[in-house]
C-alpha cells in the first residue's frame, strides 16, 4: 500500500456504488462517527469497549476497492480527505428519470460517465413522470433533453404530415422544428 | 223670422181693431150743433143703433175672433213650418258645419300621423341602416376573431402535438415502460453527446 503516493487521491478509485453527493456526504459522516469511536475506544478501559459499529456497503467497497484499513488512522484520515476533495471538486451532473431506477441501473449509468466524462463524476438523481421515457442530463451550463417528450417534439414534423394526411385540410400555422434545446 | 212674422201680423190685427173703435166712438161722440144736423144724427144713429146692433156686434166679433183664431193657426202653421225648415235648415247647418270641421280636423289629424309616420319610417329606416352597418361590422369582426382564435388554436394544438402525444404515451403506457428496456438507448444517447457533456464538465469545472 503506497500511501505516500496517493496522498492527494488523485488516483483513488470511487466505486459506482457511490453515486452522487447524497452518498459523499453520508460516507463522511459514517466516517466521523467511526473516528469518534476509535477515539473513545482509546480511552476507555481495556475490556469495556463498545461493539465495533457496523459499516456500511459503500464504506467497505471504497475502503476495500482502495485496499484501506478503516482501523488504521491515517488511512481514515486519507479517505476522508478524498471524500472532502472529491464533495468540493468532483462535476455534479444531474440526470432526471421518470421513474426510480434500480442500483444497477444507475450503476451502469455512473459507470459511463466515470469511464467516459469524469472518473470522479458524481451523479445527481431526479425524478420527472412527464417525460414518460427516457432521461434529461443537466450539467453546469447545459441541459440535454434524452426524453421522449422531447423525442417527440424534434419528430413533430412527421406527426403533423401524419394528422394532415389524415384531415382533409392540413393545419393552419404550423411550427418548423427547432433544432434542440441545449 | 217667423216669430217676427207673427209679431207683426198680431200687431196689424191690434191697430185694425184699435182703429175700428176709434171710429165708433168717434162717431158716437159727435154732438150735432143743430137740431137738423141732431136730427139727422139720431137718425144716423139710430140707423147704426139699428144696423150695428148688439147681435150685429155679436157676430162681428165672432167672425173677428174665427178670422183671428184662422189667422192664429196659419200663421202657427207657418211659423211651425218654419222652424221645422229653420230647425233643418240649422241641422243641415250644424251637420255641414261639424262634417267640415270634422274633416278639416281629420285631414290636420291625418296630415300630422302621415308626417309623425314618415318621420317613423325615415327614423325605423336609419335605426335599421345603423344596425345593419353595426351588424355587418360586428360579423366581420366576429368572423376575423373566429378566424384568429381558430389559427391561434390549431397553432398551439400544434405547437403542443409533442406534450399531447407524450401524455397520452404517458397515460397510455407509462407504467409499463421498463427503465432497463431504455438503458441501450440513453447511453446510446450519451455516447452521441459525450463530447459536448465532456466540454461542459470541463469547461464548467
Amino acid at each position: 500500500m503506497a500511501h505516500e503516493a496517493r496522498k492527494d487521491g488523485s488516483h483513488l478509485e470511487l466505486p459506482v456504488l457511490i453515486f452522487g453527493p447524497v452518498e459523499i456526504h453520508r460516507l463522511q459522516r459514517e466516517l466521523e462517527a467511526l473516528e469518534e469511536y476509535l477515539e473513545q475506544t482509546a480511552i476507555r478501559e481495556p475490556g469495556k469497549q463498545a461493539p465495533l459499529p457496523r459499516t456500511s456497503r459503500l464504506l467497505e467497497a471504497l475502503a476495500g476497492n482502495n485496499r484501506f484499513n478503516l482501523l488504521v488512522a491515517d488511512e481514515r484520515q486519507e479517505l476522508a480527505t478524498f471524500l472532502k476533495q472529491i464533495d468540493h471538486q468532483a462535476p455534479v451532473i444531474h440526470i432526471s428519470f421518470a421513474a426510480d431506477p434500480s442500483s444497477a441501473f444507475m450503476a451502469k449509468i455512473v459507470a459511463w460517465f466515470r469511464t467516459n466524462i469524469h472518473p470522479y463524476a458524481l451523479v445527481q438523481l431526479g425524478l420527472q413522470p412527464t417525460i414518460a421515457a427516457g432521461c434529461i442530463v443537466r450539467t453546469s451550463n447545459k441541459s440535454f433533453d434524452f426524453s421522449l417528450r422531447h423525442h417527440f417534439y424534434d419528430h413533430r414534423q412527421l406527426l403533423l404530415e401524419a394528422l394532415g394526411g389524415a384531415s382533409p385540410q392540413p393545419a393552419q400555422g404550423a411550427v418548423t422544428v427547432t433544432g434542440r434545446q441545449t | 223670422m217667423t216669430i217676427w212674422w207673427l209679431i207683426l201680423i198680431l200687431s196689424c190685427i191690434a191697430a185694425g181693431g184699435a182703429a175700428f173703435i176709434y171710429v165708433a166712438v168717434r162717431l158716437s161722440r159727435a154732438a150735432p150743433q143743430k137740431k137738423t144736423l141732431d136730427d139727422l144724427q139720431d137718425n144716423a144713429e139710430r140707423d147704426v143703433e139699428h144696423i150695428f146692433n148688439d147681435e150685429f156686434r155679436e157676430e162681428l166679433r165672432n167672425r173677428g175672433r174665427l178670422h183671428f183664431e184662422k189667422i192664429l193657426g196659419e200663421n202657427a202653421m207657418f211659423l211651425q213650418q218654419d222652424l221645422r225648415l229653420t230647425t233643418s235648415q240649422l241641422n243641415d247647418y250644424m251637420k255641414d258645419q261639424i262634417s267640415k270641421d270634422l274633416k278639416e280636423a281629420f285631414a290636420n289629424y291625418e296630415s300630422a300621423i302621415s308626417d309623425a309616420k314618415q318621420l317613423a319610417v325615415e327614423s325605423i329606416e336609419k335605426t335599421k341602416a345603423t344596425i345593419d352597418e353595426q351588424r355587418q361590422m360586428l360579423t366581420a369582426q366576429l368572423e376575423q376573431e373566429v378566424s384568429e382564435e381558430k389559427a391561434r388554436r390549431i397553432q398551439r394544438f400544434d405547437e403542443n402535438m409533442a406534450d399531447v402525444v407524450n401524455h397520452y404515451v404517458l397515460a397510455a403506457i407509462g407504467n409499463q415502460i421498463d427503465l432497463n428496456d431504455q438503458l441501450e438507448y440513453i447511453l446510446s444517447e450519451l455516447e452521441a453527446n459525450k463530447k459536448a457533456i465532456l466540454e461542459d464538465v470541463v469547461n464548467g469545472a
